[in-house]
């Protein structure tokens, strides 16, 4: 993959040099051969820390909120996944188009680091796709402003059987059994906000668990409050959730947060017809639009 | 020095769980965690750190301070029973079990002691396991702590060949050995294994005095920006121990409440009117790392950091305090 990560640099020297942008958003190594986290570089002197490899996992797109009162143009790297986030973003009105330069990667799939860090260097080309990354349908950005030529031909995208697997797993339980399931998963849960924080569907200005004293969850860690947090943070992400696993990754307690979301996928599927989020900026989310023939009653 | 095989563990544990909680590493949804053993099951006390650090055990997630009931216009109060329990925690390693040395420095000394905390301190006897292999992550010898032989603990093991080297370091961890009975045996000759040696190495040397210069550095707004503000790293540290206290009120009655707090939050310095000292995650990172290695070693004199690599191994963007330190001494003022 040498040949996009040179691109990459070279593009993000120009673009810095140039004034085009003042920020560039990708990825360097990290402390370990297995992490490769998130960069921010305004000199263009210092584009050589860029890097591309397998394990370019993070989803970038929920960065450009925090500089969206500022009035920098920012170029960002765009895997399929954080096309999808820039496109939910740019749907909510929460980024303007303009105030974004987008470099397109045809995404291969990126690695799992966890078990990367099991398997050893050594044993680097064993290291597994990443969970999120396997029932990808759109390895490829479905929103840039230039695609890099990759020498590394994006896959194929997954098929669509197993992405709704883990879902018809919890769904095959008995009630009890599903009660059981979630309330274990979600006693775990630290209530960190990790899988809020990364999400890029997550833009709330201001979140309702960031303000306990409103009454409306408490900050008590405990079962009722977890799983209040746990289903509002879902149904809040309805319709909207473009399926980066970002959540689940970045859940320190190992909570299966996207077979929560997924569920809602697949009823949405059902109940309003196929749609993906983030892949179509004209294609509003169910929830977000009005329709006369809604299969819903309303009244 | 005493001997205990692999396969008569469980049975020892059962032994010290007569009369008091049993905790010890043991795996719950993919993870290790300190769970209470209850006569059967797995132990998980394989290598390295459990996920999370045993500090819920002392100090737990979320517990109720006391309760009231409001009558017209008389009001009552009821505490909460007494945290007495006896608990014995196996398998506890170097960094954590300093880490309650930490812990010790903030609840229970400069004039105020947590009753909460003391009582679930002192009832509760700490059975270290020595680390022979350690972690990419581990960096505990950094701050001097020896991951071959906790400081602080009741009972020091260390894994061998087919089972574990037990030794007594205090009176409570004699009476624990002696409850033991016929499941140990001496082993006159046997020497305790090499100690592990963490890989990551830092120096934290002259990290302090460096930054109480460095408040208002542009460092912190460079090294904050792939910070996501989640509380994982807080979380999951053994020697964070912030807290908030909060009332859940259901009427006429209700009950007030202490749960873990962290900096990295909006909420945490919010105050009444609105303002925000710490406005943006810039300000909450840099208070995180001036919390571990400036005002606490001003305050109490050693490191808020036990060098356990949890916050390393879990941030969804690695923000690695290795590094910080590093680059702190780095930087030019």
């Amino acid at each position: 993959m040498k040949g996009i990560q040179e691109q990459m640099r070279a593009r993000a020297r120009e673009l810095l040099a140039q004034g085009a942008v003042q920020m560039v958003i990708g990825w360097e190594k990290g402390t370990f051969w297995y992490l490769s986290p998130p960069a921010f570089v305004t000199d263009p002197e210092d584009c050589d820390r860029l890097v591309w490899d397998e394990f370019c996992t993070n989803n970038l797109a929920k960065y450009l909120l925090d500089y969206k009162h500022t009035g920098d143009r920012i170029a960002l790297f765009v895997k399929g996944c954080d096309a999808r986030g820039i496109v939910r973003l740019l749907q909510d009105n929460q980024i303007d188009r303009e105030k974004v330069y987008l470099i397109g990667i045809k995404c291969p799939g990126v690695k799992d680091g966890r078990q990367a860090a099991a398997l050893g260097e050594a044993r680097r080309g064993e290291v597994p796709l990443a969970e999120k990354c396997r029932y990808c349908t759109h390895p490829e950005p479905v929103l840039y402003d230039e695609l890099l030529a990759g020498d590394a031909a994006a896959r194929e995208a997954a098929p669509g059987e197993g992405r709704f697997a883990e879902v018809a797993k919890v769904e095959a339980m008995s009630p009890d059994e599903r009660y059981a399931f979630w309330t274990a998963a979600y006693d775990r849960c630290l209530r960190c906000y990790a899988c809020r924080n990364v999400c890029p569907a997550c833009n709330c200005r201001e979140c309702i668990f960031d303000r306990s004293q409103s009454g409306w969850c408490g900050k008590q860690m405990q079962r009722s409050e977890n799983m209040f947090f746990a289903i509002t943070r879902a149904m809040h992400v309805a319709g909207r959730c473009i399926e980066c696993g970002e959540c689940e990754r970045v859940c320190p307690e190992g909570i299966p947060i996207m077979a929560l979301n997924k569920k809602i996928i697949k009823d949405l599927n059902e109940l309003f017809g196929e749609y993906e989020a983030g892949v179509d900026l004209e294609k509003m989310p169910p929830l977000g639009q009005y329709k006369l023939d809604d299969p819903e009653e309303f009244h | 020095m005493l001997k205990i095989i692999r396969d008569k563990l469980p049975e020892l544990l059962t032994a010290w769980a007569r009369g008091a909680r049993v905790l010890v590493p043991r795996e719950r949804g993919g993870t290790r965690v300190f769970l209470p053993w209850e006569g059967e099951g797995e132990l998980a006390l394989g290598q390295g750190n459990t996920l999370e650090p045993p500090k819920d055990l002392f100090f737990p997630r979320t517990e109720t301070m006391y309760r009231y009931q409001v009558q017209g216009k008389d009001a009552s109060l009821a505490e909460e029973p007494a945290a007495d329990a006896r608990q014995v925690l196996v398998g506890v390693r170097s960094c954590d079990a300093k880490s309650l040395a930490i812990m010790d420095d903030a609840f229970l000394t400069k004039g105020y002691v947590d009753e909460f905390y003391r009582q679930r301190r002192e009832n509760t006897r700490v059975i270290a396991l020595a680390c022979t292999e350690a972690s990419p992550t581990c960096f505990c010898t950094a701050f001097g702590i020896d991951p071959g032989r906790a400081e602080g603990v009741d009972v020091q093991m260390w894994p061998v060949e087919g089972g574990y080297l037990l030794e007594a370091v205090t009176e409570a961890g004699q009476e624990l050995l002696r409850q033991a009975g016929d499941l140990l045996a001496e082993e006159g000759d046997a020497q305790p294994p090499a100690a592990a040696v963490p890989p990551l190495q830092v120096d934290v040397s002259g990290v302090t005095e460096k930054l109480q210069r460095m408040f208002e550095h542009p460092y912190w707004t460079a090294v904050s920006r792939k910070c996501l503000g989640c509380g994982a790293c807080t979380y999951l540290c053994p020697t964070c121990y912030c807290f908030d206290i909060q009332g859940e009120n259901q009427g006429d009655s209700g009950y007030k409440f202490r749960c873990w707090d962290s900096c990295m939050f909006s909420e945490y310095t919010r105050m009444a009117g609105g303002h925000n000292p710490r406005p943006s995650k810039k300000e909450r990172l840099r208070n995180r790392f001036l919390h571990k290695l400036q005002y606490f070693p001003e305050r109490y004199g050693k490191f808020a950091c036990v060098g356990c690599g949890r916050c390393l191994d879990r941030c969804p963007v690695n923000v690695d305090i290795t590094r910080v330190i590093r680059e702190v001494k780095e930087v030019t003022l």
